[in-house]
């Protein structure tokens, strides 16, 4: 059940995606609305976070293509806000929660200079949104999970885009962050902006997203939750592991190239 | 001591300049340390190191004496294939970086050192400067090489000033700087530049050898100091200056004495006084915060010992019974009582020890803290009330006035805890 709109503001077309020899992703095709609320699902190694480094060209694509806003990345960049896994950085990193947060404002800034005081209030206005303020000059060492995830989504929000891409943005924070993440994510997505999220627990995700993505090394499902949340399509989605397309992948990987790259 | 004010009050001129040049490498080198540090390639320093030696002896070969020019390019060049080479390795081989890190090291300094003999071997007369880049000579520099060290070691320490945000973001995120559009492949590259030149400039003072310790030790001293970045460079480089200049003046005082190893030595001393004497961080502030925490346990369970005898029906307390309830620890108890009875929370009077007010309601507050966590345990964890006492006898020291008022709160202002005793508030009597 893959559903297509028009006019979207992301279309992913035909990828596919490998580490090294492995192919992690097959094929996705896909369009996404917008000012939608979207869940991208899956199990364990299913492609999700890819998927989006994908998009944003973190990683080498090996076949198909990838447009936001019907443009190419490079031609729309400061409209797209991306938020890493929590875990990808050393939050050991001399750096206040301020210095971070205004790392979002860097796009628009531009290389060689510094941010100044427009660039420090937008900071400070994101933290408030995301209820920091008080920790504008803490050491971003010593914050928790969910403070950390609360600092990352304030970055993002200074980039002031249209479209974000988050990776795992509940994943490790308490009850109390994840509410109010979720509550900001709707706020975002009624003032007209597209939110595409990695996530990885069905149960909220039912409660959570207006629209899902279900993935599993291929594209399952990509529709309205009314529409797409079926039993079948979750069995799967999640039903074990695709046997055949494992086998595939350990055959690749043994050849001493890559068969899938033009 | 003469020497010691001819050195530091530099009526020679020449000594004037090498102070100069030592103290811009040392800030130079430590500043691009420091981020290399933050970013855990602290061994690609040590590696570039070692590797520029063939760069030095081919340099010095082609220009068949000692002129910078050459030998900083010779140097530049041969860092700069080892430095490619290990990134080239590790994307198309599956070695792992120790092991790319190591061979690379290895490989390229055995390759110097066999040029560094046939040069030897030739008998040319200039080769007697050679010897210095293993171990460094920072008194032998010419005026006209410090030019050139000096200028690019402000070369370094204005790139990294001004592309500060920058080379921050390419350590901490750097694929959220690639996400906004910023070429994180060139900054890298700009990056593993000044690395190299750090190295190159380092060779002449401090040596091939010893190059790596000037990069990464002052970064990693510094860190015991501050979670600040701004202050941790500042911090690194005055670690990395002073070290250098007293190498230097070592190496002045004592003639044929190479000044690498003495700058080193210096390091080490300001590394292992922060590791020692750092506040929060350093051994000896975690060592007296521990006593200081052992100590507080203490009071707080001789405050509960009393409580629980006047809780029982007791008036007063002997003192001697609080020493039989701590075997072989008197003198510890003897001393906790008198800081007790020194901050005024307990009275002793003809051997019987009884609370002041203020010391009644520390004991009940221990106590409540205590009885409420057993209490939460209990109820809310399902763990049953006899395996509740442990984890109590820990957090009672621990618990902070807030998470006091979330508990109470939490459990609805109890009135007993799971063995049926009551919770103490400060206006119930004993």
């Amino acid at each position: 059940m893959i559903i297509n709109v028009d006019s979207p503001v992301l279309e992913i077309h035909d990828l596919t995606v490998s580490y090294d020899q492995s192919p992690v992703l097959w094929n996705v095709d896909l369009s996404l609305p917008a000012g939608k609320l979207i869940g991208i699902l899956g199990p364990n190694g299913a492609g999700k976070s890819t998927l989006i480094k994908a998009v944003m060209g973190l990683i080498p694509i090996t076949g198909g293509y990838v447009k936001l806003f019907d443009r190419e990345l490079n031609e729309v960049r400061s409209r797209i806000s991306y938020v890493p896994q929590r875990e990808s950085v050393d939050w050991n990193f001399p750096a206040s929660v301020l210095d971070v947060v205004m790392m979002g404002t860097y796009g628009k800034l531009g290389l060689f200079r510094r941010p100044g005081k427009k660039e420090k209030k937008i900071a400070m206005d994101c933290l408030e949104k995301v209820g920091m303020q008080a920790f504008v000059d803490r050491q971003i060492s010593e914050l928790s999970g969910g403070q950390q995830q609360r600092v990352f989504i304030a970055r993002a929000l200074a980039q002031e885009a249209d479209l974000y891409l988050m990776d795992e943005p509940f994943a490790g924070v308490d009850m109390a962050t994840e509410t109010a993440i979720f509550q900001l994510l709707q706020e975002m997505t009624a003032a007209g902006k597209t939110v595409i999220v990695v996530h990885h627990d069905i149960h909220s995700a039912m409660n959570y997203f207006d629209w899902i993505i279900m993935l599993n090394l291929h594209l399952v499902a990509s529709g309205p939750k009314a529409q797409v949340v079926t039993e079948e399509l979750l069995r799967k989605t999640y039903g074990g592991k695709l046997n055949l397309l494992t086998k595939v992948t350990d055959i690749i990987r043994q050849k001493d190239f890559n068969p899938l790259k033009s | 001591m003469s020497d010691f004010l001819y050195f530091f009050t530099f009526q020679d001129s020449s000594i004037a300049f090498v102070v100069i040049g030592i103290t811009l490498l040392g800030i130079g080198s430590a500043y691009v340390g420091t981020y290399s540090f933050l970013d855990k390639k602290a061994l690609l320093g040590d590696a570039i190191s070692h590797a520029v030696l063939p760069g030095i002896c081919l340099g010095f070969m082609l220009a068949g004496e000692k002129n910078p020019i050459y030998i900083v390019t010779g140097a530049f060049l041969s860092g700069a294939l080892a430095t490619f080479l290990t990134s080239w390795l590790k994307s198309n081989t599956r070695l792992s970086d120790d092991a790319i890190i190591a061979s690379i090291l290895s490989i390229f300094f055995g390759f110097g050192v066999v040029l560094l003999t046939v040069i030897q071997k030739s008998g040319n007369p200039e080769m007697a400067g050679l010897n210095q880049f293993i171990f460094g000579n920072a008194i032998a520099i010419l005026e006209e090489d410090l030019y050139i060290y000096g200028g690019l070691a402000i070369l370094i320490i204005i790139t990294l000033t001004a592309f500060r945000k920058e080379f921050s973001m390419l350590v901490f995120n750097a694929d959220f700087g690639k996400s906004i559009g910023y070429p994180m492949g060139a900054i890298r590259l700009v990056f593993n530049v000044l690395m190299i030149l750090a190295v190159v400039i380092g060779i002449q003072a401090i040596g091939v050898v010893l190059m790596a310790a000037l990069l990464i030790a002052p970064g990693a001293a510094a860190r015991f100091w501050t979670d600040k970045l701004g202050k941790l460079l500042l911090i690194a480089g005055a670690f990395s200056a002073v070290s250098g200049i007293l190498g230097t003046y070592v190496s002045f005082v004592i003639p044929q004495m190479p000044t690498g190893p003495w700058v080193v030595v210096f390091l080490s001393l300001f590394a292992f006084a922060s590791f020692l004497f750092a506040p929060k961080k350093g051994v000896l502030s975690r060592f007296i915060a521990r006593k200081y925490y052992l100590k507080k346990t203490h009071q707080d369970h001789l405050l509960k010992l009393i409580y629980h005898g006047l809780e029982s029906g007791k008036n007063s307390f002997p003192i001697e019974e609080i020493y039989e309830s701590f075997p072989y620890r008197k003198r510890q108890t003897k001393h906790t009582i008198d800081e007790l009875l020194k901050t005024d929370l307990l009275t002793l009077n003809q051997g019987l020890i009884d609370f002041t007010s203020k010391g009644k309601s520390e004991a009940k507050r221990i106590v409540r803290l205590h009885r409420l966590w057993e209490l939460y345990l209990n109820e809310y964890m399902n763990i049953a009330p006899d395996h509740v006492h442990d984890s109590a006898e820990k957090l009672e020291h621990i618990l902070t006035p807030e998470l006091e008022a979330l508990l109470e709160n939490r459990l609805n202002y109890p009135k007993l805890d799971p063995h049926q005793e009551a919770i103490p508030r400060d206006n119930d009597e004993l």
